[in-house]
């Protein structure tokens, strides 16, 4: 296994910020954590790396016990938001500063370096100072940093939030084509469920120091095991509404909206039944929705035309936000009444806490 | 700036004119004394230029022991120098970067240091050295020099002002706290360090009162020291004293004029105004 945690918790202080965390992530995997700003992935990473000290539990990387190991014999390597590039050092010297710190021999630092540089394409960057640089380029010498040391995993703290969109995107692409060439283990951690979708093998969703859910971008877009992994993962965001169970046939249920024109809609449930009468709450994706005659009617706000994709912006009777996604639709909508409606097994249902039933 | 009327900037001109020519007057005095001849200096005071004698200059560096506190005086502010930086930067370093109990006190016993005055102490040190028997010593001379919490205090900022991932970086790089300290920290600015070292150098080069009681060997001297030596039997020879003072002030003017930028960083940095 790249690395395991074992019921991993911190605190600083009597505040705790990581709550028991157990998480494999297999050797040569790509795992992001994912989660709103102050929830800890920085500090479960931080954790990894060795620079917080751990309150309770194991982490073992390859293996190898490492929880009390020292940063720098982990076979970590790590890739600052701020790049914390050695600003009085060359490129090529920011990059060789850990192999010479371990007295490596010069050829062997050409060597690596330079290898580096190449995937990197840093090449002609050598001799400047980190000032002399793009932020993209700063970035890759942070990454090219991480590189050389030849680290068993990769540990990155939200390393593109400081470029601009296009750039953010490019490099999400480069990461990825390095993650395939280099097949070392990788951690990522983002506020940005984007980024989180297009890099990870494997996303950790958490919230508040636990793990809400983890698995691969597509089972948690299409089968979130409670309320918060639903709506933070997709983009724009899954719609939510009240609803009560008013009938039940033993595979689909009935549930009317509460507050909104006690409109019928049906769910699919496997498991354990409610009570008729109990009060869910139900999530439908905005891609799910289809526009029907007698459908949950809603009046459409605003709609965006992206050309392929429209978006349109709704509120139901009840003023609860609505959002419609529809492909290929050229229908002028803006300010008009229509009715939705979603195939049941599209619409999921979550219980008052926020879990899932399924 | 606003640049004001003609008559403004004539009325500034001329004050600053005035300034300057008062605060050269001591020196430019002290100058036509060492070059005239020792009567001359007593039976006609002036301050027109009228002779360019040398011979006070060829007694004090023949007649007295100037090479010797000449000799001295570098070589005390040197050390001091080199030991004061290097003890600060770590402590500094340990303050502002290491977590270890009692961080916090002994930052305030720094701060609270720093605000005795050095005279407040010099009995003590004076019986200290004393007990030591290091009365008539370089170590004499230099001991009770090595500690300036400005310096500390200096440092301190500028490692609390380095981001914190900068350390993490090298931390995970595998660098210790050396390391990190000398390879990372100081060379992120050398200016600070440069500066620090000429201040510290000129205050200890000038500093009298100390080496002044705790030498009184003439061999042991320092230049500042050895001046009050440069007398003859009929009391204060003026021409060779002014001379002495003169070539005492050499080294410091040469460095300041060296390093013109650099002393007036260092004296607004370690007077607070910046850094
Ligand atoms: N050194 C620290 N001392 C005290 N609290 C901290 C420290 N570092 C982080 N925290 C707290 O821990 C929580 C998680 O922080 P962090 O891991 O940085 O969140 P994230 O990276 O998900 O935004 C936050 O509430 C933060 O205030
Ligand atoms: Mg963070």
């Amino acid at each position: 296994m790249g690395v395991r945690l074992k019921n991993v918790r911190k605190s600083f202080g009597t505040t705790q910020v990581v709550h028991d965390v157990s998480m494999d992530i297999p050797t040569g995997g790509f795992a992001v954590f994912v989660g709103p700003s102050g929830c800890g992935k920085s500090t479960l990473l931080r954790m990894i790396a060795g620079l917080e000290e751990t309150s309770g539990g194991q982490i073992e990387i390859e293996d190898r016990d490492v929880t009390t190991v020292e940063p720098a014999k982990r076979g970590v390597a790590m890739v600052f938001q701020s790049y914390a590039l050695y600003p009085h050092l060359s490129v090529f010297e920011n990059m060789a500063f850990s192999l010479r710190l371990a007295r490596a021999p010069k050829a062997e630092v050409t060597r690596t370096v330079g290898e580096a540089a190449r995937i990197l394409q840093l090449e002609e960057h050598l001799d400047k100072k980190p000032s002399q640089l793009s932020g993209g380029q700063r970035q890759r010498v942070a990454i090219g940093r991480a590189i050389v040391r030849q680290p068993k995993v990769f540990l990155f703290d939200e390393p593109l939030s400081n470029l601009d969109a296009e750039l953010r995107v490019q490099m999400r692409l480069e990461l990825t084509r390095l993650h395939r060439k280099i097949g070392a283990t990788m951690i990522y951690v983002t506020h940005d469920q984007v980024e989180a979708m297009t890099l990870a093998d494997k996303i950790f969703v958490l919230r508040d120091g636990i793990v809400q859910q983890a698995g691969s971008p597509l089972e948690l877009y299409d089968d979130p095991d409670n309320r918060f992994v639903a709506g933070f993962i997709g983009s724009p965001a899954m719609n939510f509404f009240p609803v009560k169970v008013t009938a039940d046939d033993g595979t689909y249920l009935t549930l009317t909206t509460l507050g909104a024109g006690n409109h019928g809609i049906r769910s699919v449930l496997k498991g354990a039944r409610p009570e008729i009468g109990t009060e869910l709450v139900a999530g439908i994706r905005p891609e799910h929705f289809e526009l029907v005659d007698g459908g949950l009617p809603v009046r459409i706000e605003v709609a965006e035309e992206l050309g392929d994709v429209s978006y349109l912006y709704s509120r139901m009777e009840d003023n609860t936000e609505v959002i419609v996604e529809r492909h290929g639709s050229r229908d002028l909508l803006d300010g008009k009444m229509v009715g939705l409606s979603a195939q049941p097994e599209h619409v999921l249902i979550f219980d008052r806490s926020g879990q899932r039933l399924r | 700036m606003k640049s004001g009327t003609r008559l403004e900037n004539g009325i500034i001109t001329a004050f600053t004119l005035i300034v300057g020519l008062v605060w050269i007057f001591p020196l430019y005095w002290s100058f036509l004394t060492s070059v005239r001849s020792e009567e001359n200096v007593v039976t006609e005071p002036g301050i027109v230029p009228d002779e360019f004698n040398l011979s006070s200059y060829v007694d004090a560096l023949f007649n007295t022991k100037l090479l010797t506190w000449y000799f001295n005086s570098i070589g005390t502010a040197v050390i001091v120098t080199v030991v004061v930086l290097v003890i600060s930067m770590m402590c500094a370093y340990a303050i502002s970067q290491m977590q270890f109990p009692g961080r916090k006190l002994l930052y305030l016993v720094v701060l609270a240091s720093f605000m005795v005055p050095a005279q407040a102490l010099v009995v003590t040190q004076f019986i200290l050295m004393n007990d030591l028997g290091l009365i008539n010593t370089w170590a004499g001379i230099i001991l009770p020099q090595l500690i300036v919490p400005v310096v500390i205090i200096v440092y301190k900022q500028f490692f609390d002002a380095v981001p914190k991932e900068m350390r993490e970086a090298a931390v995970l790089d595998g660098g210790g706290e050396y390391t990190i300290l000398f390879k990372v920290y100081l060379p992120l600015n050398w200016g600070i360090t440069t500066a620090l070292a000429i201040v510290t150098f000129i205050g200890v080069w000038n500093s009298f009162f100390w080496p002044f009681l705790v030498i009184t060997s003439e061999d042991m001297m320092t230049i500042p020291v050895g001046i009050t030596q440069v007398t003859d039997a009929f009391g204060i020879a003026y021409a060779r004293l002014m001379a002495v003072a003169m070539l005492a002030a050499l080294p410091v003017v040469l460095a300041y004029l060296v390093f013109q930028r650099r002393v007036t960083e260092a004296v607004m940095i370690s007077s607070g105004v910046k850094g």
